[in-house]
């Protein structure tokens, strides 16, 4: 008899009226899940690094439950072994002995607190796990292709039983611990994955050769946790639909999907479709690959299964999976970055709030630092992970009602603007230009997905209206208005200063400034030096390239898009090469002539380089008004690249953290 | 103040050759330390084989995130001769890679070997250069045969006596 642990309404929720499919019930094994929603298990670096979950840790998850509206909602994978070969993540959580059992029960209270279904996931992470030891394990001692992770430890037939009873064992604990589904991790490189592969497994024995043998530790956890579980929590499993790893010889599409069957033939209760491994050269997640690329595989992958399927990668609005759910090619929207950046997103498309959904801008900042060990952070999110913190993810209002003049309407001085403004204070925004968004209105026309920047302004618009911030657009902020309106507080947030060229001709004609390319005021040759190799720098050197200009970066960091996080970062250097631009790191510009500029290397070698225009994209702080204010008695806050030029998460944050303070 | 290329081209060329030679001598250094350290009962040549071994298993590391078996196993090869002499020419050699009659039969050939010279210098025996590079390519070849699952051979054929002539290695298919 199929089971409903917490019963949902939808009637009266805008969303579900216009995203029926997303807001009907589905049956997963014997559970009845309200709606189609799943915010999918993630790392977040959150616990102790012995494997006990914390305060931080619960309050995430509790946000996202929140987030849920009755779905499924997954604590991130937990290891399972005790000589944590398996750890994949210095925070990540354990469950390898019953001592880990009361802090799982907190994870799952938190998520029932919210009348959500509360998922574990089982997730040894392989070949790119033993992130506290020396060797990590898998299948076959095949060598790692990535060096930030550890040489890898051949299993005995010994050690794959034990890992199996693993498996069952940690089951058992988060049955105990309150969870109602369980998943197994087989995705991106886990060890599940790493005997799917053919990559990966070389093995002669029963656990290797053909796809049926590679899956035989599979089935067997399957089959083991099944056992466990009983009849009433349902076992799914990621596994995935193309590894992408063609070019090291791993499964073809025909393997993975016959690795769908044998789950299913195991007893699986659903599949969550994903793509990729994290030895991939194929981009997969990135804000350069559109939304919705991979949503055929969905379809593929119901076409070779009966049990529901899910799915998440580049889904980040509802409108294309609520389709797709009707179509009958997927049953379950998965969530995971776009509910990093805003934990509430789907509650906020069930309440018909959609304008106010802080949308991620698929950086994988949150990937690069917990590959780095660091606690999750979200580039666009700046309460992620500090929502076990009131006084940062709640401030309280303020004491004293303050008149707060904020210069720049940018992203730094629209996120201080409707903080201050929720907190009580008479917020007013003056920008000399006459819309909102700053120096986003020009990034957005950087090529390769830039566009989705914009979402951060559409984003704080919408906040700073419902905050009733006050808006004076058009109107340069000079000293005579500060003494006129004698505010108690003035926040600059007025972007950077564009650099002089200090170099012989830094006075030429020839020399334009990034913004007014960007916008397509400045005129520009077909011969294009870009001074600055930053990600500005990058981004109007793509723009101009896919203009069909000829673009060389200077630049005086030692590396192009040092600024960048490295899970991004590699797709700029790849798209620079495919778009033909020569990037000279570690030199300047030493002269500009009529025909050419001199570029010296930090070394003293010069060479020339043709070309017409030069486009300025090297910044630093904005020290204007700073005397004024100061002169004037007013409290005093600089923000954003007016403070330090960097990027739009440095703005993001920079404006939340003093709109809580002031 | 224009630019004199030549003057330039040349800057470079004398910084590149003096790094070549610094790194070379600098090799042959910590060479006559470790054995020192190793003491009179090990071969000279047994610690420069080891010292071999280290520099390919972590050369070969570095070869790893470029495999591509994309254009089958006769590109997979041509691409990974072309790595091992490019790895030569950083060094100040001259190596090209030629096809042998075999799909699975690549030949690299060095012309120039600045590694000589310098073992000279240094009263390093000549016999040992070739056997070095031998053994480095050997290892290099281990973590990239298990990676991409091809059991690969690189053998000797000819070494250059005294940096004269040429040398030439076979790199194949094993078995």
């Amino acid at each position: 008899m199929p089971k409903t642990l917490f019963e949902w309404d939808y009637s009266d929720y805008p969303g579900a009226k216009k995203y029926p499919h997303l807001f009907k019930p589905i049956q997963i094994g014997n559970l009845i899940v309200p709606n189609r929603i799943k915010y999918a298990a993630t790392e977040e670096n959150l616990n102790g690094h012995d494997g006990f979950v914390t305060d931080a840790g619960v309050e995430y998850l509790r946000q996202r439950a929140m987030g849920v509206v009755g779905g499924l909602c997954f604590m991130q994978g937990v290891y399972m072994d005790e000589k944590r070969q398996g750890q994949g993540y210095v925070g990540q959580a354990a469950a390898w002995d019953d001592k880990f059992i009361p802090g799982l029960k907190r994870l799952a209270d938190a998520v029932h607190e919210q009348r959500a279904v509360a998922g574990f996931q089982l997730m040894d992470c392989g070949r790119v796990g033993a992130v506290e030891v020396d060797y990590c394990h898998g299948p076959s001692a095949v060598p790692q292709r990535l060096r930030i992770f550890k040489p890898v430890q051949e299993m005995t037939k010994d050690d794959i039983k034990t890992m199996i009873q693993q498996h069952i064992d940690a089951a058992k604990r988060g049955i105990e611990a309150g969870f109602d589904i369980m998943e197994i991790s087989g995705i991106v490189g886990y060890l599940i994955s790493n005997f799917i592969s053919s990559y990966t497994n070389r093995r002669t024995d029963e656990y290797g050769g053909d796809i049926r043998g590679r899956m035989r530790a599979v089935v067997e956890i399957i089959q083991g946790v099944k056992k466990v579980c009983g009849p009433d929590i349902p076992v799914g499993i990621r596994l995935c639909s193309e590894e992408l790893l063609d070019d090291v010889r791993g499964n073809t599409p025909e393997e993975s999907m016959e690795s769908y069957k044998i789950a299913e033939e195991a007893g699986a209760d659903y599949i969550s479709c994903t793509l990729g491994w994290q030895e991939s050269i194929y981009p997969v997640i990135s804000r350069d690959i559109p939304m919705g690329n991979w949503i055929h595989l969905a379809k593929r992958a119901k076409e070779h299964v009966k049990i529901p399927i899910q799915m998440a990668y580049r889904l980040f609005k509802p409108g294309l999976p609520n389709e797709k759910i009707g179509a009958g090619e997927l049953d379950i929207w998965e969530i995971c970055r776009s509910m990093i950046a805003d934990p509430h997103m789907p509650k906020k498309v069930a309440e018909g709030r959609e304008e106010e959904i802080r949308h991620c801008v698929a950086c994988n900042l949150c990937l690069a630092r917990l590959f780095r060990d660091a606690p999750m952070t979200c580039y666009i999110n700046p309460v992620c992970a500090h929502e076990w913190q009131p006084d940062f993810a709640n401030p309280k209002p303020a004491q004293e009602k303050k008149e707060v003049m904020i210069v720049g309407a940018g992203p730094a001085g629209l996120e201080c603007a409707y903080m201050a403004a929720r907190r009580g204070h008479e917020v007013h925004v003056y920008d000399k230009r006459d819309e909102i968004g700053g120096t986003l209105n020009e990034a957005k026309h950087a090529p390769y997905g830039d566009d989705e920047l914009w979402t951060c302004t559409e984003y704080q618009k919408v906040m700073c209206e419902k905050a009733g911030v006050h808006f004076h657009l058009g109107t340069e902020v000079t000293e005579e208005l500060i003494e006129e309106e004698m505010p108690d507080t003035v926040v600059l947030a007025t972007g950077p200063v564009y650099s002089k060229i200090k170099a012989a001709g830094g006075d030429s004609d020839k020399i334009v400034y990034l913004l007014d390319v960007m916008s397509g005021k400045a005129q520009v040759g077909d011969s294009v030096v870009v001074y600055g190799n930053r990600k500005p720098g990058i981004g109007c050197a793509l723009y101009l390239a896919k203009q069909g200009k000829k673009v060389t970066i200077v630049g005086k960091e030692k590396s192009a898009g040092f600024d960048v996080n490295p899970s991004f970062k590699w797709r700029y250097m790849i798209y620079m090469r495919q778009n033909g631009i020569m990037v000279y790191n570690d030199c300047d510009i030493q002269e500009i002539n009529e025909e050419d500029l001199i570029v010296r290397s930090y070394d003293g070698v010069r060479w020339p380089i043709k070309c017409d225009t030069v486009v300025v994209s090297e910044r630093g702080p904005n020290e204007s008004l700073k005397k004024v204010v100061q002169s004037e008695g007013i409290e005093l806050f600089v923000i954003g690249d007016a403070l330090i030029p960097r990027n739009l998460s440095s703005a993001v944050h920079d404006g939340y953290r003093v709109g809580i303070r002031l | 103040m224009p630019v004199d290329t030549e003057k330039e081209i040349s800057k470079m060329h004398r910084t590149l050759h003096s790094t070549q030679t610094e790194i070379g001598k600098t090799y042959y250094r910590w060479r006559k330390v470790a054995i020192e350290f190793a003491g009179e009962n090990t071969k000279p040549l047994d610690v420069a084989l080891r010292a071999a071994e280290v520099f390919g298993r972590d050369i070969g590391k570095s070869l790893l995130p470029r495999m591509n078996w994309l254009k089958g196993e006769e590109g997979f090869l041509m691409n990974l001769a072309g790595a091992l002499a490019g790895l030569w020419n950083t060094e100040g050699g001259l190596a090209t890679v030629e096809k042998g009659e075999n799909p699975a039969e690549i030949f690299i050939k060095c012309t120039r070997d600045p590694w000589p010279t310098w073992a000279k210098e240094y009263g390093a025996p000549m016999e040992e250069i070739a056997l070095c590079r031998e053994r480095m390519y050997q290892t290099i070849l281990e973590d990239v045969g298990v990676f991409m699952n091809v059991p690969l051979k690189i053998e000797l054929q000819k070494a250059i006596s005294r940096g004269e002539g040429e040398t030439v290695m076979r790199l194949s298919k094993a078995g």
